[in-house]
């Protein structure tokens, strides 16, 4: 384990290259055993490629209307001898563009509000773990009161008081996810501080801080990344449900939410693509978080990594 | 593949079952509406939506009552003397009527919901005080004897009677033993109905009063407010409603091939319109600057291709609005503004508000509700579109209807941009007009006040002439068409899905008034 401690270093020696180079291999073979975490990851693999390139790839502009050749049908013809490969929308919009447009906004605030909401939950679960006592019991209250109040209700809460918008939403999504990291990381803190190599830390003179960021900290990334990737996968859909409900962002920014939201009143007049696109990539990424998730829990695990 | 085959086969079996189960379909005497707005309060004095105002009507009586052709028809009123100057208005109440708490209903009834809804200390905002009473310019009302109520207005007005018309009448003793508060939940009238139930958001039921000489039809009425377009089509698909409002233009095949229902189209006489809001305050937002200058406001009507919004977004064909007066008593010789982007960017031009090096002239925010009107979200959107296409940078902010952009509105705060749609008739184009009848009239959102429109309300009340009162009223509208605070749109065309178990006809007016509505 101390090993692992001092793996953030930036500087690696030849016999850490090596381990990292043993890890990396045991990773990909693991990963290849399964078979679905690879197909999971092409998947967020192209998500993440769409996400930087989108503006390249796009075809058309995706907030450009076009009403007369609105609810054109996938590979019709488009504006000035484009296609719309997947239709258009309500308002002649390209869908396939929209779409582009779209996983940047939904990677963008899932990544995004699991950094906020992970790095406040982190700070906190040391703080709380490492000291104890009242403070513990303070940060630990405070997380009981937000978990009372059923999520989407309290994001709905602050989005109607400071608007919609994509900071706010990453603002809102991430503190709406701290206390899970905040529990976790507390219950590995207050076991860690009292294993011999903190002790060791502590008689060396090590500072409060040094100890808890430098030595606890770099021992509890494993299990803080295997939540993270589930937390992305079920804030990428509290994001579409906000959008969905007018909530998210303005209206003419796409995201697969709204994409979804403006699709409802066609889905009776059996325009299905401009429901089923943007409902196809919100499922395929959010399951291929889950199964990177799933995947990362078991191969991080020492009990299961004993026997692989 | 075959388990896959049964799984979809049960999934599919389960979920007929359950819609089944979750569907109620209404009894032989309950008629269901769906209506696409919520409503907010049962004070007569306050209800200023037609969504509210329609189920209010059923409750309370009004004087006189204007038909959907514009035909005048007494309510509780069956006779009506004006004086020679036009500023007292006697009416005569029919003999016989009670209101719901069991009390006769007199003119001392009548009279004191015209002094109530006009008392400043009540704070009324509805259509009553905001709209009918600043027209007409309400003085007083006063009992003459128990039949004979006159209402006394400040100036000659010649649409007065169809203003009063308007004005619901309650019954003094229960309103006056209520508190404000009590009275927005507890209408207390003389109309066929009464309020059964009210679950704010939910829905609200109306039970026939007990009276041999009613001329209600059934039982009961449930009023179902489901914002939802696509909601309200399905219902009505599943025959859970009999009627429903604001059809989305894109599902209206969906029903009339339902074989249940039918979408009955009607040129409704609703305004809609983009308003530019003109006051001080939101001269100093980007964009208000620029909105105050009459040229730039002419160049933006060029900028808009209405008849292809009416076309593809609406389904239906129109003719773009000339003005704020509804067809048969527009202007006869105004042409609408053709869509002509080229012009409209010279215009700007010559305005002094040239293309920058980003090709924006000016940034504006256009604000709107959302749910209310058809197809709005949808309208608002390729409206910025358009007017960006012609160098204007737009941030569209569209709102929560009901209690987000309605207290904006009334306050006459939206803008400096926004849409909206103002109820208009068919019977006078005075009462098209009445909307900017002050400057200062709860209307006028637009804080428009040029001379040359607000003058002449003296000159039509001393016109002698119809003739003549028609010739002020074109050259009112011809200012509004060259200088006036609307961007022009269309008449809202109405689309009220049928189901064919009532028979029901939609009238151009948006009232839905169902006493005599019943079962086919």
């Amino acid at each position: 384990m101390t090993d692992m401690a001092s793996d953030g270093l930036t500087t690696l020696s030849p016999q850490r290259e090596s381990n990292f180079r043993r890890e990396l291999k045991r990773a990909v073979r693991s990963m290849v055993a399964a078979k679905w975490p690879v197909l999971a990851l092409v998947v967020l693999g192209a998500v993440l490629i769409v996400a930087i390139f989108g503006p390249l790839l796009a075809p058309l502009d995706p907030n450009r209307q076009n009403i007369m050749l609105r609810l054109a049908e996938p590979m019709a013809e488009g504006p000035r001898g484009a296609t719309f490969w997947l239709g258009s929308d309500a308002l002649g919009r390209d869908v396939l563009s929209r779409l582009l447009y779209g996983a940047r906004i939904s990677l963008l605030v899932g990544v995004c509000a699991i950094f906020v909401g992970g790095a406040i939950g982190t700070v906190a679960g040391l703080v709380a773990g490492y000291f104890g006592g009242r403070i513990d019991d303070v940060f630990m209250r405070l997380g009981d009161i937000q978990l009372a109040f059923p999520f989407i209700l309290l994001a709905i809460m602050f989005l109607v008081v400071l608007g919609p918008g994509v900071v706010n939403l990453i603002l809102v999504l991430g503190i709406g996810q701290w206390v899970t990291y905040a529990r976790i990381v507390r219950a590995q803190t207050l076991s860690l501080r009292e294993k011999e190599f903190v002790e060791a830390a502590r008689a060396l003179g090590d500072s409060t801080t040094s100890i808890i960021f430098r030595t606890i900290l770099p021992n509890i990334v494993a299990p803080l990344t295997v939540i993270a990737s589930f937390n992305v996968a079920s804030v990428i859909l509290a994001e579409a449900a906000l959008s969905f409900l007018g909530l998210g962002v303005p209206p003419e920014v796409p995201t697969w939410g709204s994409m979804l939201a403006e699709s409802r009143e066609q889905l009776i007049a059996n325009k299905w693509w401009l429901a089923v696109f943007p409902g196809l990539a919100i499922v395929l990424t959010v399951l291929s978080f889950n199964i990177i998730g799933d995947w990362l829990r078991d191969f991080l695990d020492p009990r299961l990594k004993e026997r692989g | 593949m075959r388990r896959l085959g049964t799984l979809a086969a049960a999934g599919a079996t389960g979920l007929l079952l359950c819609s089944t189960a979750l569907a109620q379909q209404p009894d032989e005497n309950t008629l269901v509406v769906g209506l696409s707005a919520d409503i907010t309060t049962f004070e007569p004095a306050n209800i200023s939506s037609r969504d509210n105002s329609n189920i209010a009507r059923h409750i309370f009586g009004t004087l006189y009552t204007i038909s959907g052709d514009g035909d005048v028809q007494p309510d509780l009123a069956e006779d009506l003397q004006i004086s020679d100057d036009g500023l007292a208005y006697v009416y005569t109440l029919r003999e016989g009527l009670t209101c719901h708490d069991g009390e006769a209903l007199t003119a001392e009834d009548a009279a004191y919901s015209f002094n109530r809804a006009a008392d400043p200390a009540n704070n009324f905002t509805g259509n009553t005080p905001g709209f009918v009473f600043s027209s007409i310019g309400f003085d007083s009302a006063e009992a003459l004897d128990e039949q004979r109520v006159q209402i006394n207005i400040e100036r000659k007005n010649p649409i007065a009677f169809g203003l009063i018309a308007e004005v619901f009448i309650h019954c003094k003793d229960s309103y006056e033993a209520m508190s404000l508060d009590e009275a927005s939940a507890n209408p207390i009238g003389s109309g066929p109905y009464r309020l059964a139930s009210w679950d704010r958001g939910s829905q609200v039921v109306l039970e026939k009063v007990d009276d041999p000489n009613s001329p209600a039809n059934m039982e009961r009425i449930v009023w179902r407010i489901i914002p939802e377009a696509s909601t309200r089509t399905a219902e009505l698909i599943a025959g859970n409603v009999d009627i429903i409002t604001n059809v989305a233009p894109d599902q209206i095949d969906a029903i009339n091939n339902s074989g249940g229902a039918e979408v009955q189209a009607v040129q409704g006489t609703r305004r809609m319109y983009v308003g530019f809001n003109l006051s001080d305050e939101f001269a100093q937002m980007p964009g208000g600057d620029a909105i105050q200058d009459p040229a730039v406001r002419r160049a933006l009507q060029y900028a808009v291709d209405v008849p292809s919004i009416c076309k593809q977004l609406l389904n239906f064909e129109c003719e773009r609005m000339t003005g704020i007066v509804n067809p048969p008593n527009a202007h006869p010789d105004i042409e609408p503004y053709p869509y002509d982007p080229e012009t409209a960017e010279r215009l700007l031009d010559e305005a002094g508000w040239p293309r920058g090096e980003d090709g924006v002239r000016f940034e504006i925010r256009l604000q709107a509700g959302q749910g209310r009107y058809l197809n709005d979200r949808n309208v608002v959107l390729a409206i910025a579109q358009y007017l960006e296409d012609v160098g204007l940078d737009v941030e569209v902010d569209i709102m929560e209807w009901a209690s987000v952009y309605i207290p904006l509105i009334r306050q006459r705060a939206a803008g400096p941009l926004y849409f909206i749609g103002s109820g208009g008739a068919l019977w006078s184009p005075l009462y098209d007009m009445t909307d900017l009848a002050r400057v200062d009239s709860g209307t006028n959102y637009t804080h428009w006040d040029d001379p040359r429109w607000f003058d002449r309300w003296e000159d039509i009340a001393n016109a002698e002439t119809e003739e003549e009162t028609r010739q002020i009223v074109n050259e009112m509208l011809e200012v509004f068409y060259e200088d006036g605070p609307w961007l022009h749109l269309y008449f809202q065309p109405d689309f009220y899905g049928v189901s064919d178990r009532v028979d029901f006809e939609a009238r151009p007016d948006e009232k839905v008034y169902l006493f005599d509505t019943g079962l086919n």
